[in-house]
C-alpha cells in the first residue's frame, strides 16, 4: 500500500531544492504554494496546461453557433427589410463574436475545472491549511519502504515539519 | 543641450508597483481577512443603500401598476432616464474589465490591489444596467421575447436589430465578467476557508472554494485559464459598448448617426468606470486601513489613466462639433448649436466641465497623489458621464429634422426614484460583497511580496529571518 508524507517549508528556495532532489530520486509528489511562483514552476517542469485546446474548440463552436442561429432563423422567415440580404453576415458577426466569447470563456473555465480535478468534495489527503497561508508544501507518495529516505531528503532540504499521511 | 529636472516622484506607471508596507504572506492574510469584520459604519451604509433601493423598487411597482405613462416620456422623446441610466451603468462596468483583464495582459503592476474591487463593481454595475431595458419596455414580463428560444409559433428575433445585439452583448458580458470574478476568487475563498473558525461559514466557504488546495497543477491550469479569460474579456469589453453605441449610431437621428460612436462610447465608458473606481476605492482604503495596499502610487497611475481617457472623450466631443460643421447638413449643425447654446446648454456644459475641464487638473502630480481631490473629482466624473448620456439622448430626440416635431422632456418622480434606486441596488450588492469576500486579491498580492528565502546571501533585499528589507528611496514605492 502506498503511503504519503506531507512536508511544510517556510522558504521558496528550500522548496525548490527539495523538489529537485525528489525528482532525481524519482518520487511522485504534489507541490503546494500560497501563490503561483515561477521558481516552483521551473523546478517542477510540468508539461504545458492543455486548457488552451478547450478554449480553441469552445471558441470555434461558439462562433459557429452564433452565425448558424442568425442565418437559420433569417432563412426561416425570409422577410426583406430595407433591401438588405436575408442572411446579412456583417451584422451577424456581432452575434457570432459574442457567442464565441461566451462559449470560449465558459469552455476555458470548464477546462480548468476538469484538469485541476475540481470541485473536490472528498476529504483531502496530503494537504495542510498552512499551504493557503504562508508555507510551501510537498506531499510525497511512495511505497512504505521508501518513506524513510523521502523524509530524510525533505528534512535535509529545510522542511520545518514532516508528517505521515495515509 | 537641454537639461531635465529630476522628477519629484518615480514614474510609477512604468514600473512594477511594490508594496513596502507588506512584509510577508501571513500579514496579507491577516490584514485582508481583518477587513471582513462588519462595523457600525458598514451597517449604516448598507441601511442607506437598502432604503434607496426600496424607493426605486416602490417606484417601479407603481409604474408597473399604473403604466409607462408615469415615466415622463412625451413624444418625441420616448427614450429618457432609463436608457440614459442603462448606458451609464454599462459604462461603469467597463473600467472593471479594463483593470482586471486589459491591464493584466499589459502586465501593469498597479492593477493588482484595485482589480478585485473594480471587477466586483463591473458585475454589480452590469446587473444594474440590465434592469433598465426591462424597466423601459413597460411590460417587464415580456422581456424574454428578445431571447432566441424555440417556440411553437416559430418566431425569432430580428438579428439585424441593434437591440438584439445588445441582448447578446450584455448577457455575454454579465456571464463572462461574473465568471471571471468568481474564478479569481476561488484561491482567496480557500484562504478564508482555512482561516475560518465558525463551522457553518467554514462549510459554506469550503463549498464555494470547490476544494481548492493551492497545488502546483491547480495553479498551472488556473494561470492559463486566467490568461485566456483576460484575452477574451479584452475584445469583449470593447465590443459591448460599441454595440451599445450602435443603438444610437444605427439611427438617422441628428447627433447619433456617426461613425465615431463606438470608440467614443468605449473611451467614455472606461473614463466613467475609473471615476467610479475612485469613488469606491478611496473610502475603502481609508476605512479598511488599506493605504499600504492601495498606495498613493496606485492612485497616481490610475489617475493617469483617467486623464488619458478624459482627453480621448474630450477629443471626441470636439470632433463631433467639427464633423457637424464640415458635413454641411443643416439639421446636424442646428442640433449641435442647440446642444451647447440652445435649450440644453446647461446639461452640455455640465458634461463638458466635468468630463473635459476638471480632469485636466490631473496633469498636476500633486493632485494625482491627493486622494481627497481624486474622490471629489470622481463625483464630478460620475455626474458628468451621466449627463453625457443625457446630452446624447434627450437633445437629439427632442430636436430632430422637422421643427413642428420638436418637443421637451422633463423626467418624472418615478424616473428619478428609479435612478436613485439603481444606486441603492448597486451599493447594496457592493457593500454585501466587501464584507463577505476579500476586496483585495490575496493570492495576487502575495505574488508581488518577495518570498522568504533560506539563505540571506541568496536573497537580494531580505533580512536574516527571510522578510524583505524596507525599500530605499530609489525604489518605486510608497513615499508619502
Amino acid at each position: 500500500m502506498r503511503r504519503g508524507l506531507v512536508a511544510a517549508f517556510r522558504e521558496i528556495d528550500a522548496t525548490c531544492d527539495a523538489i529537485e532532489a525528489l525528482k532525481k530520486k524519482k518520487y511522485e509528489f504534489t507541490v503546494y504554494t500560497p501563490t503561483p511562483r515561477h521558481e516552483i514552476e521551473h523546478a517542477v517542469a510540468a508539461p504545458m496546461s492543455p486548457v488552451r485546446r478547450y478554449t480553441l474548440i469552445g471558441g470555434l463552436l461558439g462562433v459557429t453557433f452564433g452565425y448558424w442561429i442568425a442565418v437559420w432563423t433569417s432563412e426561416y422567415w425570409p422577410l426583406v427589410v430595407g433591401g438588405k440580404a436575408i442572411a446579412s453576415w456583417i451584422p451577424y458577426t456581432i452575434i457570432g463574436f459574442e457567442t464565441m466569447v461566451l462559449v470560449g470563456a465558459l469552455s476555458t473555465v470548464a477546462a480548468m475545472f476538469i484538469n485541476s480535478r475540481i470541485p473536490k468534495i472528498t476529504a483531502t489527503v496530503g494537504f495542510d491549511p498552512r499551504f493557503t497561508h504562508g508555507d510551501y508544501g510537498i506531499f510525497v507518495e511512495a511505497a512504505p519502504e521508501r518513506l524513510k529516505e523521502a523524509e530524510e531528503t525533505l528534512r535535509a532540504h529545510g522542511a520545518v515539519e514532516v508528517r505521515g499521511e495515509s | 543641450m537641454a537639461t531635465f529636472a529630476e522628477p519629484l516622484r518615480p514614474n510609477v506607471a512604468s514600473a512594477d508597483v511594490q508594496l513596502p508596507g507588506v512584509r510577508d504572506y501571513e500579514q496579507v492574510d491577516t490584514e485582508i481577512i481583518g477587513t471582513l469584520k462588519p462595523t457600525a459604519g458598514w451597517f449604516g451604509a448598507l441601511g442607506v443603500a437598502i432604503a434607496m433601493f426600496l424607493v426605486g423598487a416602490a417606484a417601479w411597482i407603481y409604474q408597473i401598476y399604473w403604466g409607462l405613462g408615469n415615466a415622463g416620456y412625451a413624444p418625441p422623446v420616448m427614450w429618457g432616464v432609463y436608457i440614459i441610466t442603462f448606458v451609464f451603468w454599462v459604462g461603469i462596468g467597463h473600467a472593471g474589465t479594463l483593470i482586471s483583464a486589459i491591464l493584466f495582459l499589459f502586465r501593469a503592476g498597479f492593477r493588482t490591489t484595485i482589480y478585485r474591487c473594480a471587477e466586483a463593481m463591473t458585475v454589480f454595475a452590469v446587473m444594474t444596467a440590465g434592469l433598465f431595458p426591462i424597466i423601459h419596455i413597460g411590460r417587464p414580463w415580456k422581456f424574454f421575447w428578445l431571447i432566441p428560444y424555440p417556440n411553437w409559433r416559430l418566431i425569432w428575433p430580428n438579428f439585424k436589430s441593434p437591440l438584439v445585439w445588445d441582448v447578446f452583448a450584455i448577457s455575454t458580458y454579465l456571464t463572462v465578467s461574473s465568471t471571471f470574478l468568481y474564478v479569481g476568487l476561488i484561491p482567496d475563498i480557500a484562504v478564508l476557508r482555512d482561516r475560518e473558525t465558525n463551522p457553518l461559514r467554514k462549510r459554506i466557504l469550503a463549498i464555494l472554494s470547490l476544494g481548492w488546495r493551492n497545488s502546483e497543477p491547480e495553479w498551472r491550469h488556473f494561470m492559463k485559464m486566467y490568461l485566456f479569460l483576460a484575452a477574451f474579456s479584452t475584445p469583449l469589453v470593447l465590443s459591448v459598448h460599441s454595440v451599445v453605441s450602435f443603438d444610437f449610431a444605427m439611427a438617422l437621428t441628428p447627433g447619433w448617426h456617426a461613425t465615431i460612436f463606438p470608440p467614443y462610447f468605449v473611451a467614455g465608458a472606461i473614463f466613467s468606470g475609473i471615476g467610479m473606481v475612485f469613488t469606491i476605492i478611496i473610502p475603502i482604503r481609508k476605512f479598511f486601513k488599506l493605504q499600504h495596499y492601495v498606495t498613493i502610487n496606485h492612485l497616481d497611475a490610475a489617475a493617469k489613466l483617467a486623464l488619458f481617457t478624459s482627453m480621448v472623450v474630450g477629443c471626441a466631443y470636439l470632433i463631433e462639433f467639427w464633423v457637424a460643421w464640415y458635413s454641411g447638413v443643416a439639421a446636424e449643425q442646428d442640433y449641435f448649436w442647440n446642444r451647447v447654446f440652445g435649450e440644453w446648454w446647461w446639461a452640455a456644459w455640465i458634461m463638458l466641465t466635468c468630463n473635459m475641464i476638471f480632469p485636466l487638473s490631473l496633469f498636476s502630480q500633486k493632485l494625482r497623489r491627493n486622494p481627497t481631490w481624486l474622490f471629489i473629482l470622481s463625483i464630478f466624473i460620475n455626474i458628468g458621464m451621466w449627463f453625457e448620456r443625457f446630452v446624447i439622448i434627450v437633445p437629439s430626440l427632442s430636436h430632430e429634422f422637422e421643427p413642428w416635431q420638436w418637443g421637451h422632456y422633463v423626467p418624472s418622480w418615478v424616473d428619478m426614484s428609479i435612478l436613485v434606486g439603481s444606486f441603492g441596488w448597486f451599493f447594496m450588492w457592493f457593500l454585501l460583497f466587501i464584507k463577505q469576500l476579500p476586496v483585495v486579491a490575496i493570492a495576487e498580492v502575495k505574488e508581488i511580496v518577495p518570498p522568504k528565502l533560506r539563505s540571506h546571501a541568496r536573497g537580494h533585499g531580505l533580512d536574516p529571518s527571510g522578510h524583505h528589507l524596507p525599500y530605499g528611496t530609489e525604489t518605486p514605492g510608497e513615499f508619502d
